[in-house]
Formats: structure tokens, sequence, C-alpha cells
């Protein structure tokens, strides 16, 4: 088996080759190579493999759901007189959970925040980009969930250039991320308080955000887009939600 | 069975309304439960399908599935009932034969098992991006559009997390070939 890296394009072409999207003439000359390759044959036997179990994933849910529809149409072993226990069971339990929600509720300003809140993207990592791989690295963790590696790399990145406002911009939205506004605030402020940044803007909102998030509704600052007419109209929601 | 070889879920579905009454009829009559039934005919449809995956089982509109599903489901509810938990239970209807079929059954058990084992070191991001890729074949738009992010970070993505599981993949290979 080889054990070096597979390039991306090689990657691909064995992939399209397993999926049967190649096309007749490349499929033509990949399986002349695949003849005489040998590490090759490996590299797609391997590939293959990988497929399968992705797949095996995939079929293995579809007959768990389908065995959940079995058991639902299985007959009730006693008739009616349990359907209708069931129902009123049913009833008392939506209305216990109904009651228990409204008692254990989260505070409003938690409310607003889960509603207004959306990560943000991140920004497209293109498959050439041989410039800042670990930016890039660290761009891919972001966009997969894995915030502690994308902060590791990018706080890697900042001690060299501090004032990097694109790094201190997605270092803030992995902690805000993660539910700490509070680490997340004086990055933001940097930002948001640095006209020219490309992320002057959503700085600004995402410090909104992160001072509804600490419940700190009487300091919330004014993100100055008033005009704007995705991030003011949300404000102004948000605000006459605070303070009908 | 074309059908299963797309992961079609009505194919699936059908295979369950035809031929599920026969084993669970099977597994009842041999001290097993309807749980246990269900159990042993889930497996029985994963082995049916690898073997579909693999050209192993004639796709062909002629091919019986039934006849299959129903000796692998009865060879692993034997198995059970050979197990310890069951061993003082009487099989009505067993011919007793341990026939190569059975070995590969086990063969393909052991398979399952490997490949189950390399999915699961996955991480959820990489299982989300990779199941709608791979599984139910959705194009990188598609994917891309229903997580909120550009089509080139979902083949960035899809790239790499394919490369972790051709890492988990090499390390499995590697702890066989020394096991041999």
């Amino acid at each position: 088996m080889n054990e070096a890296a597979l390039h991306k394009d090689r990657f691909e072409a064995i992939e399209a080759y397993l999926l049967g999207t190649m096309p007749p003439e490349e499929r033509h000359r990949f399986e002349q190579e695949l003849a005489a390759d040998a590490l090759l044959r490996d590299e797609v036997e391997l590939q293959g493999e990988n497929t399968l179990a992705i797949e095996l994933a995939g079929i293995t849910r579809t007959l768990q759901a389908v065995r959940e529809e079995h058991r639902e149409m299985s007959p009730a072993a006693s008739g009616k007189s349990w359907t209708i226990h069931l129902k009123y069971a049913a009833m008392v339990a939506v209305l216990m959970v109904g009651a228990v929600w409204w008692i254990a509720r989260p505070p409003e300003n938690e409310r607003l925040f889960a509603e207004y809140y959306v990560e943000d993207p991140g920004l497209p990592v293109p498959m050439s980009a041989v410039n800042d791989p670990v930016f890039q690295d660290a761009m891919v963790a972001y966009k997969l969930g894995d915030f502690a590696e994308a902060r590791n790399k990018w706080g890697d990145l900042l001690q060299r250039e501090p004032s990097n406002d694109t790094l201190r911009y997605y270092m803030a939205n992995t902690y805000l991320a993660e539910g700490d506004a509070q680490a997340a605030i004086p990055l933001y402020e940097s930002v948001a308080g640095a006209p020219g940044s490309a992320f002057h803007d959503k700085a600004r909102w995402y410090l909104f955000l992160s001072y509804l998030h600490e419940g700190r509704l009487n300091e919330l600052p004014d993100t100055m887009l008033a005009r704007d007419t995705y991030y003011g109209e949300k404000e102004r929601s948000v605000r006459s939600r605070i303070h009908p | 069975m074309l059908g299963l070889l797309r992961n079609d879920p009505l194919v699936v579905r059908s295979l369950y309304v035809n031929h599920y009454p026969a084993v669970r009829h099977y597994v009842l009559k041999n001290n097993g439960n309807a749980d246990d039934a269900q159990d042993v005919f889930q497996e029985a449809v994963t082995v049916l399908w690898l073997q579909v995956k693999e050209g192993r089982f004639s796709t062909s509109t002629e091919s019986d599935p039934g006849g299959f599903l129903f000796q692998v489901a009865k060879f692993k509810w034997l198995d059970v009932v050979r197990s310890a938990a069951h061993r003082n239970m009487r099989v009505l209807h067993s011919d007793g034969a341990h026939v190569p079929a059975e070995e590969q059954d086990h063969e393909a058990e052991e398979r399952i098992h490997r490949l189950r084992g390399a999915y699961e070191k996955l991480d959820e991001k990489c299982r989300k991006v990779l199941d709608q890729f791979y599984f139910e074949r959705k194009d990188l738009a598609t994917i891309a559009s229903h997580m909120g992010v550009e089509e080139e970070s979902i083949r960035t993505i899809k790239y790499r997390c394919m490369m972790k599981l051709r890492g988990f993949r090499r390390t499995i290979g590697g702890e066989d070939r020394r096991a041999e």
C-alpha cells in the first residue's frame, strides 16, 4: 500500500473512476494506467473500501429507519382501550412538558441570542491555495466546527501579526461560536473600531450579539449600522423586543 | 436489486415487506422474539447489500433475494442460539448443516465490522459531508447550499476527510499485516 500522501487531482480521478462519472476516453486511459501500475491499483482498492464504509453507514441508517417504521406499524396488544388511555397520557405529558418548559425556559437575552446568532460561514478555501496554508488549514477546521483547532492555528499567526483584522475577527468568531462571548468582545471591539477593515460591519454586529449573550442589555453597543438594511433591521428588532 | 446498488430506501422497504415475515416466523419458532428477528434480518440485508455492491450477487430481475436473506438470517440466528445465553434452547427447525455459505457469512460479518470501525473514527462534520456526497449522491453545489458554505470549500473538506479515512484505513491495514 502506498504510504505517501495522495494528491488531490489523483484522488479526484480515482473518485470519478469509482463513481462512474469519468468520461469514456479518460476512463480508457485510466484503465490502461491501472493495468500497469500496482500502486494505483492499491490506491483504487483502498478508496473503494473507504467509499463502501461511508455507504455502509448510510444503508445501516436506512435499515434502522425502516425497522422503526415496522415497529410503529405493529398492532397494539390490547385493543381500543389502550389507545384511549394512551391519548389521555399523551395530552397530560404535553401539558406537563409545556409547563416545565415555561418554568425552565432560558432568559430573554439568551433566547434572542439563539434566534439572531448565525455563525459566520468563513472564507472560501480554494483547493489550490498555496499562500497562507496555515491560515487555510485553520479555515477548514473552522468550517468543520473544530473551533479549538482553528483558534490554535490562527493564534500562532496572530502572535506574529497582532494587528491583523482578519485574524482578530475570526479568532473572535471561534470564541463566540463556543459561547465564550467574554473572550470574543475585546477582539470584536478592535475590529469594530477600525472603519477601514473589511470586517468592520460584521464585527459591530457580532459585538452587539456578544453583549446580548452576556446579558449586558444596558450596555448594548450602537452598531452604527442603522442604514444597513440587513444588520440595521436586525438590531432594531432585537432592541424593540428587549425594550418594547 | 439494482436499486440496492443505488442505496435506494424504497428497495430496502420492499425487502422488509416481502421477506421479513419468513425470517420472523423462523426466529419465533426457535425461541426468539420479534426484536431478535429484526436484528438478524437487518444483518442479513446488510450482507446482501455488500454482496450486491461487490458484484457477488446478481442484480438481474430474475434473481430472488428472499432465499439468500432467509439463509443468512437463519445462520445468524443459529449462531445466537448456539451462544452461551441460549445453550439450553431446543432448535426445532435446524438442518444442522455447517456449509461454506456460513463461513462466507462470517467473513462478510468481519468485513462489515472493519468498515464500520473506520467510519466511526470520522468526526460529525466529515460524516455530514461524506454521507451526502457518497451515500445520498448529492452534488457539491447542493451540499454547499445546504451547509451554507461555498462549493470549493466542500470540495476541499471532502478531500481532507477522505484523506483522514485513508489514514485510518492505512493504520488498520498495517495492524492487520502485523497480526498475520
